[in-house]
């Protein structure tokens, strides 16, 4: 609505800039809160209506409180009704949730499935809370056994997400840099990208083996096979979030008198950031999806190696509860993300 | 910045922090201090009584790789002995699931020492891998532990499944077995379908009657023979000449640095087999902490087994017939191409000097 105005000669910019102040004066919670409903818009018009009236009169103030009462009012209705579909919507979520765990314990009570294949809800549980306490080995015997494979459940996912730490974690410190190298350098560019589409493309399972014969089979080629996971997408978006810049706002820095420094870092990174955050949260998703792969050889203690582990000993409903903790992990951790993004990056999607 | 994006920060922080700590707390807390005071959990040596001479000059470290494998091994990582009998030395125990993570472990120089089936271990020490390592001690000679269970119908011979599905984990021990089994009644692996397939996937093979016999050893083992029978055995092979077993083997570098510790850690196997044949109820609670099973479970398996003293390997197996042993292998894996070809000679492939001088005090 502004950009067509701004078009028209000075004095109208002048006045609309009046008008916004009017309007500003006139609903300030409304305004603040970014809402600008067809009710505001009127009131606006209204308040700053003829050419000449950049303060509003003092005789409109019965009509403004109305305006104002009205404009609080849509602000309050889309609020409840933002809130109302958001629960909506959790509830349909928590419906799907309640409609599947249902749907599973009717096929293990039915029976109609053998419970190795399919262990009950009820099984699993079990076997996720066992995992996480101590048992006696066996009923009437004194030993105590603690968690499985000697290891409780949340000391493996521990081991796990420290493994995605650090492989995800130099994956971000190195990312950045290499893909703003390789988007503002032009032989860069040239010279690696195709490699770096090569590595993005390679299966972890494929090379674990190499970089167990190249690392040990210690946690150093677990870090360096999510290391290479990670690594890729945080460069590439990157790059696509530097190349994505509109250059009108490059030149409009630079017109302003920006040396090529305070380009790039007031203008050239957080513009890009939004990419690169959105690059991280790809990366942290597709290390979890490796990191059963790094851990297939001695990863325990690991969520993944535990995963595989009592996959192989037949012990399945202890593999459900650890694809659950892997998955539910994920989620969390990618919500932190998305939150932490939102916070450094205030201006993703608006900009 | 709000309260809650504050709150959110310092989350994430704290769970960054929790991350990279996260090797310190979680293996710290884990089982291990309740050994303590209920029992002895899995590798606490602080309750452990050394079932031989205490050698506290040994100050060597070691990395051991360790297999779920019922045998004399897991008794002496759980009761905490190689701790207890060489207090000063820096032992690591490391899990892996089969053979040949082991051998990848031993080519990667990540192990020390570490227990491996004959199939792996003869794999190693022949071209091209020909991992400098030798064969040091024998954990189990492989008996009904490892047998050929057959669908209810589909024969109760071996020649009855020719042109069946037999399944198998290639170039495992069971493999050998089988191949050794079909020749003795002089057939090929040709006479059967003989296919690949994990212990794990087979049970589903096996309940949609995609295969028709199997190979292959516990967990899967049992729940196979709930519908099947058993037909043949590795027992029966080791009979005819070609017996496989879960061997221990370690790098040539370790064993010619600390002779000390051979002798020490051969001694604490010698007592663990003893404990086994003398006490097994003993010995199934400390393998069933390992394997997390029942002791119930666990004693039936020991029966699959033939555990041996170091007296009884010395005579039968350390005096010329483990090179010869490890030698056929050899000839087997070069026909399923695991090798290229056999070594000249296996005999430095084997070390039996602690052996003997275990066995002979």
């Amino acid at each position: 609505m502004r950009t067509r105005e701004d078009s028209v000669h000075p004095g109208r910019v002048i006045r609309e800039q009046a008008r916004r102040g009017a309007r500003s004066l006139d609903s300030p919670t409304a305004y603040e809160r970014g809402h600008r409903g067809p009710a505001g818009r009127t009131t606006v018009s209204e308040a700053g209506g003829g050419d000449s009236a950049a303060v509003p009169p003092a005789g409109h103030a019965p009509q403004q409180d109305d305006d104002l009462g009205q404009t609080l009012k849509v602000a309050e209705d889309h609020r409840r009704s933002t809130r109302r579909g958001r629960t909506r919507r959790r509830m349909l979520q928590a419906g799907v949730l309640v409609v599947v765990v249902a749907l599973w314990w009717l096929v293990t009570a039915l029976e109609l499935v053998p419970p190795l294949y399919l262990p009950s809800p009820g099984a699993v549980w079990e076997a996720f809370v066992r995992a996480n306490t101590c048992y006696p080995l066996a009923e009437g015997s004194d030993r105590i056994i603690c968690g499985e494979q000697g290891y409780y459940l949340w000391g493996h996912l521990l081991a796990s997400l420290q493994r995605i730490g650090i492989g995800v974690g130099v994956a971000i410190l190195l990312g950045p840099v290499v893909g703003y190298l390789l988007a503002t350098v032009e032989w860069m560019g040239t010279a690696f990208e195709p490699y770096l589409n090569f590595l993005r493309s390679l299966p972890p399972l494929g090379y674990i083996g190499l970089l167990i014969i190249w690392f040990g089979i210690g946690d150093l080629s677990k870090n360096w096979l999510l290391f290479l996971a990670a690594f890729p997408p945080v460069v590439i978006a990157t790059i696509n979030g530097i190349r994505g810049i509109r250059e009108d706002r490059i030149h409009a820095a630079q017109s302003m008198g920006a040396n090529r420094w305070q380009v790039s870092t007031q203008v050239v990174l957080p513009s890009a950031l939004p990419e690169v955050i959105g690059g991280i949260r790809i990366a942290t998703g597709f290390a979890w999806t490796t990191v059963v792969a790094a851990e297939l050889n001695a990863g325990i203690p690991g969520i993944g190696g535990l995963a595989y582990v009592s996959g192989q000993q037949l012990k399945t409903a202890l593999t459900i509860a650890c694809i659950i903790v892997i998955g539910l992990a994920a989620v969390a951790l990618d919500a932190l993300i998305k939150r932490l993004g939102g916070i450094l990056v205030p201006w993703y999607g608006k900009a | 910045m709000t309260r809650s994006t504050r709150m959110t920060l310092a989350g994430g922080a704290a769970a960054l922090a929790l991350a990279l700590a996260g090797c310190g707390a979680g293996q710290a807390e884990a089982p291990e201090p309740a050994g303590g005071d209920s029992g002895n959990a899995s590798g606490d040596a602080g309750g452990a009584e050394c079932p031989v001479e205490v050698d506290e000059e040994i100050d060597t470290s070691v990395r051991i790789a360790f297999q779920p494998i019922p045998n004399g091994d897991l008794v002496v990582k759980d009761l905490g002995w190689l701790e207890a009998c060489m207090p000063n030395a820096s032992i690591e125990w490391i899990q892996f699931a089969s053979g040949g993570e082991v051998i990848q472990a031993f080519g990667s120089n990540s192990v020390d020492l570490g227990l491996v089936g004959s199939s792996p271990a003869t794999k190693a020490a022949s071209p091209p891998v020909s991992v400098d390592m030798q064969v040091i001690w024998i954990h189990d000679v492989i008996g009904e532990a490892e047998s050929l269970v057959v669908q209810e119908g589909a024969g109760e011979t071996l020649a009855d499944l020719a042109g069946k599905r037999v399944a198998v984990p290639f170039a495992s021990t069971a493999h050998y077995s089988l191949l050794a089994a079909l020749e003795r009644e002089g057939m090929t692996a040709q006479d059967i379908e003989l296919i690949n397939m994990a212990p794990d996937a087979m049970l589903a093979a096996w309940g949609r009657g995609e295969i028709d016999a199997a190979w292959v050893w516990a967990p899967t083992l049992p729940r196979l023979q709930e519908t099947g029978t058993i037909i043949l055995s590795a027992a029966e092979t080791a009979e005819a000449g070609a017996p496989t077993f879960d061997l221990a083997a370690a790098t040539t570098e370790f064993i010619e640095a600390n002779p000390e510790f051979m002798q020490t850690w051969t001694a604490v196997q010698d007592a663990a087999v003893q404990l086994v044949q003398d006490d097994p109820e003993a010995a199934a609670e400390s393998i069933a902490v390992e394997l997390g099973i029942t002791p119930d479970e666990v004693l039936p398996q020991l029966e699959g087994y033939v555990y041996l003293t170091a007296a009884e390997q010395a005579e039968q197996y350390f005096d010329g017939q483990m090179a010869q042993a490890l030698a056929d292998t050899a000839d087997f894996l070069v026909t399923q191409n695991e090798i290229d070809e056999v070594a000249e000679s296996y005999e430095g492939a084997v070390f039996s000097d602690a052996i003997r001088q275990v066995a002979g005090q």
